[in-house]
């Protein structure tokens, strides 16, 4: 299960997500992602009641990351203790904006 | 005006019936109805166009002094009174039945008892080839609504109606494909109609009827055995008996005709239709029937099956076979034909019973049929000790092992069932999360590749042991050999404009487990997992 909150401060949309990012849900986020790009300068998603990240997760991170640098940034904050070792250890601690 | 027909006396209501005339149509009533004080009463309301509430009270009164009252022949809008005012719920009140015509409609289904006509754009009849179909046709709507109030997606007739010299029951028409009609459409959605037939099936089988409302199915196979026993050889009879006897009364429900044109797709909603066998009992007795449905009738003569369902014996037989083992959560094949020996026991004594009593023109051939079926039942009877699925589904299943269908739909399940097994040692959220993440990344691996384009099953076993505690989960599944630990490792530090998309499960399943290895074994894919706590 995967709660996704979407509130939007101008140029700058934050989703709060909340439960687990896995195989089932990461398709439900992608699209929430996806239909946020073209409006919207900064995205941060709020992993502050994130549970869980698998490599579905992890991908639609880096595609999300991908897409905006080219003309906005994407922030992951609130990250827990668990899910931060899985960015260090995939190296999304490099790639990812983080904090 | 009365006649005794029926035993009952008779009386009409006519015209209207209000306050202004209310107390003289009481006294002519009354008139006619007495000496017969107590006995049962008809109303005949064939041509009543209304009736108040004043004439409501007339007919109440008359109940108290005829407590078998029934009104009959009342319109659709007399009925609605009647309804309202709770009427129907204290006496019983027929309405009218409309007639209806099929010539010239389309035949859109044909069972055993009837067939099924289009008569309009919304609308099909049901039609039943016993004259004498009205209490048939009130059984069945009767136990499709108790079936659909304990929980089953069903149709329910919404009227009867006259057809030709019988009756019929209308129904709104469903843009509704049966799973015989996809079978044979699309035999590559065999895997979904598995599914949610078995889902279907085990849905009905944990519903528990109330006493009394539905027929008891082992009274009824009981009753076919007892006619069969005495045509087996000695002692096999007795004991085939004894071993029916001893299944236990259950009050789940049975569908008791639970084949593939019995089971609809409605947009995305699965149906159950053709409720009349709907009883109560164990699960075996189901398989009887569906046994009978898929290989027992056509066990002589494939032919039969092709004729009846449109598929060909071979894709009845890998539907059911696959259906036993999703039913029963097992790929072992010896398990499953543990199962069909006992489902066998049952289903030749019912097929050898039917034929008996349905006798056709071919008896040559109907004798090799049952010559076939009773030497198989005897060869069985030889072998069978019980008729106790549970014991065998039980006793083919390790508490410590999932058997699933590797789809990501299932990875909840998956996951579930570790997690309850990690219940028993203390494991940190941290240590939780971790393996959920390794089993997530394994089985979806599966689900994706290991049998597609097709779909298989994989089993997931989950062990712990002490000192120090270490989980161990082992993956097996049928598919393509495949050694996940031979893909190379992703450069995880590259720019995330260098990085691919994917490829990220394997490497962080390793990071994350202390020791993982592969083999291929038995035509298996046997992947390890270990992690010490």
């Amino acid at each position: 299960m995967l709660n996704i909150t979407k509130t939007v401060e101008g140029e700058k949309t934050v989703f709060s997500v909340e439960g687990r990012l896995d195989t089932n849900t990461a398709p439900e986020m992608e699209k929430a992602i996806r239909e946020t790009i073209p409006e919207a300068r900064e995205i941060v998603i709020d992993f502050e009641k994130l549970d869980y990240i698998s490599s579905a997760g992890l991908r639609v991170l880096l595609s999300a990351h991908k897409a905006m640098s080219s003309g906005g940034t994407l922030r992951i904050s609130n990250v827990n203790q668990p899910i931060t070792e899985i960015f260090e250890v995939t190296g999304f601690s490099e790639i990812l904006n983080i904090g | 005006m009365n006649d005794k027909r029926e035993g009952a006396v008779r009386a009409a209501l006519s015209g209207r019936i209000d306050s202004g005339n209310a107390s003289v149509i009481e006294a002519e009533l009354r008139g006619q109805l007495e000496g017969h004080a107590g006995e049962p009463v008809i109303l005949d309301a064939e041509k009543l166009e209304y009736i108040s509430s004043a004439g409501l009270r007339v007919i109440l009164r008359l109940v108290k002094e005829h407590r078998d009252l029934r009104v009959v022949g009342v319109s659709s809008e007399i009925y609605e009174i009647f309804e309202m005012t709770g009427f129907t719920e204290m006496m019983t009140v027929e309405k009218a039945y409309r007639t209806v015509s099929v010539d010239g409609c389309e035949v859109i289904g044909e069972g055993f008892n009837g067939k099924v006509y289009r008569i309009d754009r919304d609308n099909v009849v049901k039609t039943y080839k016993n004259a004498d179909a009205l209490a048939e046709i009130r059984h069945e709507r009767e136990v499709a609504k108790l079936a659909l109030i304990l929980g089953v997606p069903t149709a329910i007739s919404y009227d009867v109606v006259r057809v030709g010299d019988s009756y019929g029951s209308v129904f709104e028409l469903l843009n509704a494909r049966s799973f015989t009609k996809i079978l044979i459409e699309e035999p590559e959605r065999m895997d979904f109609c598995v599914r949610e037939y078995v889902k279907m099936l085990k849905k009905i089988h944990s519903i528990a009827v109330p006493e009394g409302k539905l027929p008891k199915i082992k009274e009824k196979v009981l009753c076919a055995v007892r006619r069969v026993k005495d045509t087996l050889p000695e002692g096999l009879g007795d004991k085939l008996l004894g071993m029916v006897e001893a299944i236990p009364d259950s009050d789940r429900m049975i569908h008791g005709d639970c084949h593939t044109k019995n089971i609809v797709l409605a947009g995305d909603e699965v149906l159950l239709i053709d409720m009349d066998t709907l009883s109560v009992g164990d699960p075996i007795f189901e398989f009887l029937y569906m046994y009978n449905a898929y290989v027992g009738y056509s066990e002589y003569d494939p032919g039969i099956v092709l004729d009846f369902q449109g598929y060909d014996a071979k894709t009845a037989r890998e539907f059911w076979h696959r259906t036993l083992a999703a039913y029963f959560e097992t790929d072992d094949e010896d398990a499953i034909n543990a199962v069909e020996e006992k489902i066998r026991c049952l289903a030749y004594p019912y097929l050898l019973d039917w034929s008996a009593r349905h006798p056709g023109h071919d008896k040559e051939k109907e004798k090799a049929t049952a010559d076939l079926w009773r030497s198989r039942l005897v060869e069985l009877l030889g072998r069978v000790d019980d008729l106790d699925l549970g014991a065998v589904a039980a006793a083919g299943r390790d508490p410590d092992e999932l058997n699933i269908e590797a789809a990501t739909d299932n990875l909840d399940e998956v996951i579930n069932f570790v997690n309850e097994k990690l219940e028993t040692c203390d494991c940190s959220p941290k240590a939780q999360m971790q393996m959920d993440l390794a089993v997530e990344e394994i089985f979806v691996n599966i689900a994706n590749y290991a049998y597609a384009p097709d779909k298989g099953r994989a089993t997931v076993r989950v062990e712990v042991s002490d000192e120090p505690v270490t989980v161990t989960i082992t993956f097996i599944d049928r598919g393509v050999p495949y050694d996940p630990l031979k893909k190379d490792d992703p450069d995880v530090t590259l720019p995330a404009g260098e990085r691919e998309v994917g490829g990220l499960g394997i490497f962080l399943t390793k990071q994350i487990m202390d020791d993982l290895s592969y083999e291929y074994r038995d035509g298996q894919n046997i992947l390890t997992l270990k992690k010490k706590l």
